[in-house]
């Protein structure tokens, strides 16, 4: 191999990873410290913002949960942090909540979200029926759900109503969330000085801006909280078994500006995927399953260019592997992508393949090809 | 062409374009919305149609759940009452894909029977009333309105719904005795917060448990489920038995040596969150009953199950 497509694969990969927000170089370790491995999968807590409360870093997002035994399992792994919201399932949400913490709710912290409205009784009206199904008198946080601009976090009937439910005692601390918009609103967020949360998506697909708004709101004493860490949601059964959703929850967690973040998970297995990851730290083998992962979700699928740099030392035809992933993927017809994988030798050339411990082969749009080619392998194994 | 042709072909043309609705039950989503509503109720603005991109802008992280069901597509509407402009009735019509889908997400936001007599199923409270027929789930919610004014907009609606799928089928397979109305829910994924259980129905039923307290025999009602789970062919559905057994073994606990009414491969244990359990396997379904405190209790009710499912 010579230096020139070393040097080209290390620009690829950096290119690759300047995609991702980050330089390659610094940001995994490779080896754990003692230290950390004893900390690695046991609640590892944050504070929010200023508001002295210790939560865990990997909390829970209650919205898809399926059963709630999903939440009791997440209370005896230690995860202490729920996020609900009144008009989740028409309040179905909220009493699961409720019912599950009964007899615990001084052992947990409890953030709700109401619809902001123009009439001030609604939005009472909303939080005094969140109360009552979550069981409980006041709920820890209380966010406006859904900013959609900056000017919604400057509305002072909003900031007037959400002081009034503090100094009520509905609410110890208040805040909001945003789905759109993110950047600037936290931004403005940050200038106002009224809130003291926000729950906004973040994750790796992220630009910097956000990650920089983000750091200015955490600057100005608010707690942020990250949500759609998943960038998609977990979506495994379509990635050729790939599975990223630690390293994507990880990537979110090395920024300490986020004080928490709160996947949505459905089954018993995600939150211990998701819990596991507490104390443990980004690693190089995380970073290339984003990048899979990113190409994944922006549906990069091998476009037949021709453009491949460098050539397989054990004549794996790579183009007509991946023509099988673009007619799986891209053209929704597997039929062809068989016909592919069985013309010739090939099955016993993606053996050969998957054998291989480093690839000679880039692609210039930085498609992963032996990641690729083991996904068509696990697909039609 | 003589004028008369020209009719006769743009009668045909008509006829068939008609006729492709009727049968495909394609209805353009927006023609749902009623332009009129009852009681000095009107439409406020156009009618606003959301995709699976762009759902979260309306419903935030609510999309996430529809969007597990199979969401095709939903339009949102608002009407305003002439006599009192700050109340208002929230219109939702989401197109599902299919029936069963429909009714999943129907059954995740209903709380309890109360039927208004819309659609394949309904449930009307003070202030939300919601219903699906074929493909779709409609939602209403209104600040103040009456459930009149709120059921005769949901008929009017039905009525414009040319979809007339069945319900799922699995619904009748549980037994009607102890069920509790209301309960049957439909999961697309993560039965029980089970990843290997994938998609089913749960429904809860009411156990009565009798304790002497003060020489009196009093009787409460307790709740335990049924459960369905559905895989594609009968050996998926060993495997995931296989997967509960270690799921059992590792967290909770598996009866050893007891008799096995429902044949070979029941799992008896107790589970760690869901209480007693028993799993059985029949073609590519694995059917259970958990959370009962008698056993015989839920070993008839189990048995009941199995016997009605085809």
């Amino acid at each position: 191999m010579s230096s020139k497509k070393i040097g080209r694969r290390k620009f690829i990969k950096g290119a690759s990873s300047a995609v991702l927000g980050l330089a390659a170089a610094p940001f995994w370790n490779a080896n754990l410290s003692f230290a950390d491995a004893r900390k690695a999968g046991t609640p590892q807590y944050r504070t929010l913002g200023e508001t002295g409360l210790k939560v865990t870093e990997v909390s829970m997002g209650v919205m898809n949960c399926s059963d709630p035994s999903v939440l009791h399992r997440a209370f005896d792994f230690g995860i202490n942090f729920y996020d609900t919201a009144n008009s989740y399932m028409a309040g179905r949400n909220e009493e699961m909540v409720g019912k599950v913490f009964r007899g615990n709710r001084d052992k947990i912290i409890i953030q709700t979200k109401f619809r902001v409205n123009a009439a001030a009784k609604e939005n009472r009206q909303s939080v005094e029926t969140s109360l009552r199904r979550l069981q409980t008198d006041y709920v820890d946080v209380l966010l406006g759900h859904s900013l959609k601009n900056p000017g919604d976090v400057s509305n002072p009937a909003l900031i007037e109503f959400l002081q009034t439910m503090k100094k009520e005692g509905k609410a110890r601390f208040t805040g909001f969330s945003a789905h759109t918009d993110m950047a600037a609103i936290l931004r403005e967020a940050a200038k106002s000085n009224s809130y003291d949360v926000a729950l906004v998506s973040y994750n790796f697909t992220h630009s910097n801006e956000l990650k920089e708004a983000v750091a200015s709101a955490a600057t100005s004493g608010i707690g942020v909280v990250a949500m759609k860490t998943q960038a998609g949601g977990y979506k495994a059964k379509d990635m050729g078994g790939l599975s990223p959703h630690q390293a994507a929850l990880k990537y979110v967690l090395r920024d300490r500006n986020v004080s928490a973040a709160v996947p949505g998970v459905t089954t018993i297995e995600q939150i211990e995927e998701c819990a596991a990851v507490m104390g443990t730290a980004l690693s190089e083998q995380d970073f290339d399953a984003l990048r899979q992962y990113q190409s994944h979700l922006q549906g990069r699928i091998c476009t037949m260019c021709g453009g491949c740099i460098g050539e397989c030392p054990h004549g794996v035809a790579h183009g007509d592997l991946l023509r099988a992933i673009m007619y799986h993927d891209g053209y929704k017809n597997d039929k062809l992508a068989e016909e592919v994988l069985h013309t010739g030798d090939a099955s016993q050339k993606i053996k050969q393949c998957l054998e291989c411990s480093s690839c000679a082969v880039t692609c210039r749009r930085g498609i992963n090809i032996q990641a690729q080619i083991k996904a068509v392998h696990q697909m039609f194994s | 062409m003589t004028g008369r042709h020209a009719i006769i072909i743009l009668c045909f043309l008509v006829a068939s374009f008609s006729s492709q609705n009727v049968f495909s039950g394609t209805t353009p989503i927006k023609s749902l919305v009623p332009k009129t509503a009852p009681d000095g109720w009107a439409l406020r603005d156009a009618p606003e149609a959301f995709t699976g991109e762009t759902l979260f802008e309306h419903i935030d992280g609510q999309a996430d759940l529809f969007l597990q069901y199979g969401f095709k597509g939903s339009v949102s509407a608002v009407y305003r009452n002439a006599n009192s402009s700050e109340d208002k009735i929230d219109l939702d019509i989401f197109d599902m894909g299919n029936s069963l889908q429909a009714f999943g997400v129907f059954s995740r936001f209903r709380q309890e029977e109360s039927p208004a007599g819309i659609g394949l199923d309904s449930y009307l409270g003070d202030r939300y009333a919601l219903f699906y027929k074929g493909k779709y789930f409609v939602m209403l919610q209104a600040t103040d309105a009456s459930p009149s004014t709120l059921k005769r907009l949901a008929q009017d609606i039905e009525s414009r719904i040319s979809d007339n799928s069945a319900a799922p089928k699995e619904i009748g397979y549980f037994p009607k005795s102890g069920l509790k109305p209301g309960s049957i829910e439909y999961f697309p994924d993560g039965l029980l917060g089970h990843q290997f259980l994938k998609r089913g129905f749960k429904a809860s039923y009411t156990e009565n448990d009798a304790t002497k307290t003060d020489n009196k025999t009093v009787s409460e009602g307790r709740d335990f489920h049924l459960f369905l789970s559905i895989f594609e062919t009968s050996q998926q559905a060993l495997n995931a038995m296989k997967l509960f057994r270690e799921h059992l073994s590792n967290k909770g606990t598996v009866a050893e040596g007891i008799p096995m009414p429902f044949g070979p491969d029941t799992l008896v244990g107790v589970d760690p969150y869901q209480g007693k359990a028993i799993v059985a396997h029949k073609g590519h379904y694995l059917l259970g009953t958990v959370g009962f405190k008698q056993d015989k209790d839920g070993e008839q009710r189990l048995a009941e199950f199995m016997r009605g499912l085809k």
